[in-house]
């Protein structure tokens, strides 16, 4: 092992061609996942809130738009948006908003059966006591189930989150280049080097991910001395 | 199962494809000429936005690759593409591609040109336009001592390509008994055959010398002195910009006159480079085959 | 026969066709040995003895957390520093089982070749992680009173665990096992990144000859969607079936 090659690179890999070209390599992984995680959840809590509380025909289509995304691979969809989305629109749309918008809209498709499932999670006898209290179904939701069932919602955010963060490496596909594509190219031209080069990829993919983890984990920890007792918490650990 | 039923259905119904279908290609194609009608000329809009994109090579020295120092992309398609945004006095901005994205590139509108060792064939130009060719070359193999010395050979290999190139194209039409696999650029090719999974890999003769020049063990390897198919390398343009592509055509016949072409091409194939070759074809030369 | 559909070339939708057979294959493959190792990893992981249970965690905590496609790279491109020269050779070069009993050859075919054996490696020792996981969440969820009636009854540790905490965990974890299956379908599609000719493959290969980019994209996507369903309909069935058996309280 010789791992002279990522020593020479690292800057490259960790900022791309930055301040002199556009930022690149873990910098512009963490910028990635950071806009589509916010977007995802977005998504995520806007769909999940409408598929529990949609009825009949829109509760069908809502559940057949949330399938499809969530049966496309990733892969697929990133060369949908970005290859021929702009031909049906008459305009091109930049690389980055492109990967973006299509692990949001995978990831908020997972996350909101999450959210759904978190919803219905919380008793019947929630509702009684808000809609008997005079409260409509909207401000019931809002007001009593939304907050007590955000937290039982967390660890699918957080996995969902991780796995953003893995799937920004399919922004390769389209030259966009964030860690795992400016890694291609430094093996490229290293060519005799490819285990130093990706075990070091790896491990800053662990980094970043494991660090999501830490801080989810902490905040879990606080909310839970908060809810001391609380089974669905302990449960959720 | 009802998930597909309704993929269908979105479109119109399982038993209407074939019309839905083509009633989507006239939405698309609409959307298209609404699209074109709003971008009239593209080279107004470049010189107008202050920026040129183009979509070259980034591991494929010495047409594109990111320079280890400097972190850029250069090379000599690199420099034929500084050469067009300064004569239009904009801002160049470069968008790395693999050779299968080139196409797309420009039929989805993200680049206004490609400058990435393009082979201008009819089957592309019907999907975008091609300027007069800038570089030619022959398509070659390159492979471990010994192994190829003749095209009746190939037969009977695995040959390593890339994807979306005419090198796969050619090889596959002509040589139908050979086990070709396809990947997103020629150094993944390289690693195949370096590991063994390939017998030899298929290119353009100089991107093949460009890449062994690189190679730290490039004693174990060679480029067999033939060649299969002769190629023409344009700047790919999209279609139907006829002020794009007189732009072009014009600056390069301008860089050949002033001797620039040949400067470009010195630093890159010059006797004093990293992969010396003698330059056989000049802008303006008649295509010989 | 005639194969062609929206307006694309017959010999080309038999290459999409082709590349979705890989596609199948592979993810089938992968399947099988990933629950098969997700088992094992689980077991591992809950061990009481540390010298299994750490070597988990840690094997957990690599493969969850870093990306499938830098996975198959470093297998494919660092494949030859780690495996074997003899054991590299053999999977480079094409082989042709024949199985020939009393001398004719009754089945004939040949071994897929070094980029599918990278990807299957890749892609099972990603989805191993992940069924594992699911595996220890389903046995997570099987409530600790089933454990203390069972030993209450005079079973010991070992049969409580095989008899009555097994059946149940994996019921629980029956529905996101299926959910892995899914991901692993399109999972497989990162392998053309090596040269896998599996279906995401064919897509693009159809279009650098073609063009038809929506045609050959839109086929392929299709083509991904039906796999998907057909599994989630499967896992529909399965559940509706158990449902009417124990009753729609016996799965939560």
């Amino acid at each position: 092992m010789n791992f002279d090659v990522v020593w020479n690179n690292l800057p490259y890999l960790l900022w791309g061609a930055w301040p002199q070209g556009p930022l690149g390599g873990a910098a512009l992984t963490i910028v990635l996942s950071l806009f589509s995680g916010i977007a995802s959840a977005v998504i995520g809590l806007v769909l999940g809130v409408w598929l529990f509380m949609a009825r009949g025909i829109v509760h069908t289509v809502l559940l057949l738009f949330l399938s499809f995304f969530r049966s496309i691979p990733v892969l697929m969809l990133i060369f949908w948006t970005y290859f021929l989305l702009p031909v049906a629109l008459g305009f091109s749309v930049p690389e980055l908003a492109t990967v973006v918008c299509a692990l949001a809209f995978i990831g908020g498709a997972y996350l909101a059966h999450g959210v759904a499932a978190g919803l219905r999670s919380v008793g019947g006898g929630q509702w009684e006591a808000g809609i008997s209290l005079g409260l409509g179904r909207w401000r019931v939701l809002r007001l009593i189930i939304l907050p007590q069932s955000l937290r039982r919602m967390a660890p699918s955010f957080v996995n969902q989150w991780v796995a953003l963060i893995k799937d920004t490496s399919l922004a390769y596909v389209i030259g966009v280049p964030e860690l795992s594509f400016v890694a291609t190219q430094v093996n490229n031209r290293a060519m005799v080097y490819p285990a130093e080069i990706f075990l070091f990829v790896a491990a800053v993919y662990f980094v970043i991910c494991g660090a999501l983890d830490l801080v989810a984990g902490a905040v879990a920890g606080k909310e839970r001395e908060h809810t001391r007792g609380d089974k669905a918490a302990k449960t959720a650990s | 199962m009802r998930r597909v039923a309704v993929w269908f259905g979105a479109s119109g119904g399982s038993k209407h494809e074939e019309k839905t279908m083509k009633l989507g290609a006239l939405v698309l194609l609409a959307a298209v000429f609404v699209g074109g009608a709003a971008h009239a000329d593209r080279l107004d809009d470049i010189k107008k936005a202050g920026v040129l994109r183009v979509a070259a090579f980034d591991s494929n020295p010495p047409f594109g690759y990111v320079d280890e120092k400097s972190r850029q992309i250069v090379g000599l398609d690199v420099d034929y593409a500084k050469a067009f945004a300064d004569k239009l006095g904009v801002k160049l901005e470069l968008r790395p591609t693999n050779p299968a994205n080139r196409v797309p590139l420009l039929t989805s509108g993200n680049v206004d040109l490609v400058l990435a060792n393009f082979t201008i064939t009819d089957e592309r130009a019907k999907q975008v336009d091609f300027s007069v060719p800038y570089f030619s070359s022959g398509q070659q193999f390159l492979a471990k001592k010994g192994v190829l010395s003749s095209p009746d050979q190939l037969n009977s290999l695995r040959i390593g390509a890339d994807k979306g190139t005419v090198n796969e194209i050619v090889l596959r039409r002509d040589f139908p008994g050979a086990t070709i696999v396809s990947y997103d650029d020629t150094p993944f090719a390289f690693t195949a055959l370096r590991n063994g999974n390939v017998q030899a890999i298929t290119q353009d003769g100089p991107k093949l010398v460009g890449l062994l020049a690189n190679v730290p063990d490039k004693e174990n390897y060679e480029i067999p002195a033939f060649t299969i198919s002769n190629d023409y390398i344009g700047v790919g343009i999209p279609k139907g910009e006829t002020a794009l592509v007189e732009f072009v055509n014009e600056t390069l016949t301008e860089l050949e006159a002033s001797g620039k072409a040949q400067e470009i091409y010195d630093v890159w194939f010059g006797p004093n480079s990293k992969t010396p070759l003698p330059r056989l074809f000049k802008i303006g030369d008649a295509k010989t085959n | 026969m005639d194969l062609s559909i929206f307006g694309l070339a017959s010999i080309y939708v038999e290459w999409l066709l082709w590349g979705f057979g890989v596609t199948l294959l592979l993810s089938a493959a992968t399947c099988v040995a990933a629950t098969l190792g997700g088992l094992v990893i689980c077991a591992a992981r809950i061990s009481p003895l540390r010298v299994f249970s750490i070597p988990a965690r840690i094997y957990l905590a690599i493969f969850r957390n870093t990306p499938l496609l830098v996975q198959i790279f470093f297998w494919y491109f660092a494949g030859s520093a780690i495996f074997p020269t003899p054991l590299l050779d053999w999977f480079n070069n094409p082989h042709t089982v024949t199985i020939a009993p009393a001398g004719t050859t009754w089945l004939s075919f040949k071994l897929p070749s070094f980029e599918f054996w990278a990807g299957f490696v890749s892609l099972t020792f990603y989805t191993t992680a992940f069924i594992a996981e699911e595996f220890r969440s389903g046995l997570r969820a099987v409530d600790a009173g089933q454990r203390e009636g069972g030993l209450s009854l005079g079973l010991s540790p070992a049969l409580v665990f095989i008899l009555i905490i097994v059946p149940q965990a994996t019921r629980h974890a029956f529905a996101p096992l299926l959910g892995q299956y899914m991901n692993a379908i399109k999972n497989s599609s990162l392998t053309m990144a090596i040269g896998v000719a599996e279906l995401s493959y064919a897509s693009r290969q159809v279009e650098t000859e073609t063009f038809q980019t929506f045609e050959a994209f839109g086929i392929a996507t299709i083509l991904y969607i039906f796999a998907v369903a057909v599994v989630e309909a499967i896992g529909e069935l399965v559940q509706r079936r158990r449902d009417r058996k124990y009753g729609r309280g016996a799965v939560t």
